[in-house]
């Protein structure tokens, strides 16, 4: 192992293990061909109205998308949507894996926890999350409280459900060293548990995250004075889908950035797998 | 002393896998345990673990009965069974981390050394060939120092080459502190090479059947007659456990048959 693998967070490993898979056996393509096709089409775009073969009201060309980022940026509004749809995204997810990963591990320990929770919460799963949100408006309110509590639903089942699956199928023998040290309760958790289903941790972390952003936009369509949900509603309702589509961008940049931030993070801690694609660079 | 008394354990499914099994080792003393597949060898070594409870009977360690796993026992596996997660030095302290910083590393870096890996001990388990694994897991075992060390036929998936020089390499690092070893194994040779005293078993259910005592002098010269002896007389009680019975003329070359066969 060189130092560059020791030091690195293999990022990208994980990002496109996927591709790298297909393409293994001829070359490393530029990662910067994927590219082409959106720029391509958003070029094109743009040609297509400069020429009068659209008048572009409809689905705007780039640039007034980035005029329309760019007031909104200049006015701060940018700024303060951006921020409010964090701020509930944030406190969502960390509500939902707090909550998701603690019954998950008691759930995947105990078997009787598991039996006498489980069922209701695959119940509680199989509804719509969004059919909650009547409910969650009548008992909380329709400012944060319910839509922090939305987003965290959202981000629970996924955590739950990841958490539970992978001690569940945490190696007996891995369990047993465990045992023949004396280990029991939380300290076969924290010392055996927790580090083996680190991995699919981070999967189910990131499939919550990627649903946190899915439900911040319900939330928001359901009465918000603020946050890019609002400003989608607003797009509609004033006829703007310039700024419909600058908050999509919005959304699109900070999702995949978060998610970025949460694989980089905990590369870090994952360094010990032995993965197929780690592998290839040792 | 290391005592079991009557140790019988039957499993949820009525299979009987281990009956009134009654054996005294002393301290030092390594007992190696052969027999044919389901004659009860794991489950012996597992309710003395305390990873299993018998179902009667009561295993000992001087005064203390053994209802789950302790302190003074140890246990290696026939995989090297290390936490990928934890470099080499962390895997052979996973056992003392109550001790202070300064003593751990201290123990980590002596056995460490003692087993040949010390350029090792911060890789990862991943790197390593599996023969260097499975010297990390005896180290592991053997660093919060047992009494007793119980070994599963822990050179079972090693080369031929590998097996006989980490059977002298165990043979070294008991001489250390000299804790009772039990070994579980399918190599009659083995069994040969490092233990005091043999026991053979026989199946359905496990039963002791025969023991026999292997009081050549160390270190053991694996070509000599006295060795060729009682690895014969072993593989033949091996034979009778299966109710091959055999005459005594031809036991010799009978037996080396069975030696391809009883397992």
């Amino acid at each position: 192992m060189s130092i560059f693998d020791m030091t690195f967070p293999s990022v990208q490993k994980a990002e496109s293990a996927a591709t790298d898979q297909r393409v293994r056996h001829s070359w490393r393509f530029n990662p910067l061909l994927g590219l082409v096709l959106p720029v391509g089409i958003a070029a094109l775009w743009e040609l297509a109205v400069y020429l009068g073969l659209s008048d572009g009201r409809l689905v705007p060309p780039p640039s007034v998308i980035a005029a329309t980022l760019w007031d909104l940026a200049k006015t701060g509004e940018l700024w303060r949507h951006t921020q409010a749809t964090v701020l509930r995204v944030a406190a969502g997810f960390g509500l939902g894996v707090v909550a998701g990963t603690l019954l998950g591990a008691i759930a995947g320990y105990s078997a009787l926890t598991r039996t006498i929770i489980d069922p209701t919460l695959q119940a509680l799963r199989a509804i719509p999350s969004i059919a909650w949100v009547p409910l969650f408006i009548l008992w909380l309110g329709i400012f944060e409280a319910s839509k922090v509590t939305l987003i965290a639903v959202g981000v629970f089942f996924p955590v739950y459900l990841g958490v539970m699956g992978a001690i569940l199928s945490v190696d007996r023998k891995i369990v047993e060293v465990g045992r023949a040290f004396r280990l029991s309760g939380p300290a076969l958790v924290r010392r055996i548990l927790l580090p083996a289903v680190l991995p699919a941790y981070v999967v189910s972390l990131r499939s919550g995250l990627g649903l946190g952003w899915m439900f911040v936009v319900a939330a928001e369509f359901m009465g918000a004075s603020e946050g890019l949900g609002y400003l989608l509603t607003d797009g509609q309702q004033l006829g703007k889908p310039a700024q419909i589509v600058a908050a999509i961008i919005v959304f699109a940049i900070l999702g995949k950035t978060t998610d970025w931030l949460l694989t980089a993070g905990t590369a870090p801690f994952l360094r010990w797998e032995d993965r197929f694609h780690a592998r290839q660079e040792a | 002393m290391l005592s079991l008394a009557r140790v019988t354990k039957t499993y949820p499914n009525n299979v009987r896998a281990l009956e009134e099994f009654t054996l005294d080792v002393a301290p030092g003393e390594i007992v190696a345990i052969v027999g044919g597949s389901g004659c009860g060898k794991s489950t012996l070594l597992r309710a003395i673990s305390g990873l299993d409870r018998p179902t009667k009977g009561l295993v000992h360690l001087d005064d203390e009965v053994i209802t789950q796993p302790h302190e003074k026992i140890g246990i290696i596996f026939q995989e090297p069974r290390l936490l990928p997660w934890l470099t080499v030095a962390e895997n052979v302290g996973f056992g003392i981390a109550h001790l202070p910083a300064a003593e751990r590393k201290e123990r980590i870096a002596r056995t460490l050394d003692r087993v040949g890996l010390s350029d090792k001990a911060d890789v990862w388990p991943r790197e390593l060939s599996g023969g260097q694994a499975q010297r990390v897991a005896i180290a592991r075992a053997l660093v919060p120092r047992p009494e007793v060390l119980l070994l599963d036929e822990p050179f079972s998936a090693l080369d031929a080459f590998t097996r006989a020089d980490l059977q002298d390499h165990l043979l070294d690092l008991w001489a250390d502190s000299r804790p009772t070893l039990i070994l579980v194994t399918h190599d009659v040779e083995e069994a040969v090479v490092l233990a005091d005293r043999i026991i053979v078993m026989r199946p359905r259910p496990g039963r002791l059947f025969e023991e026999i005592d292997a009081d050549l002098p160390r270190p053991r010269d694996r070509q000599s007659a006295a060795f060729d002896h009682v690895k014969r007389r072993v593989l033949a009680a091996l034979d009778r456990s299966l109710g091959r019975t055999i005459s005594v003329d031809d036991r010799a070359t009978k037996s080396e048959d069975g030696a391809a066969m009883w397992w």
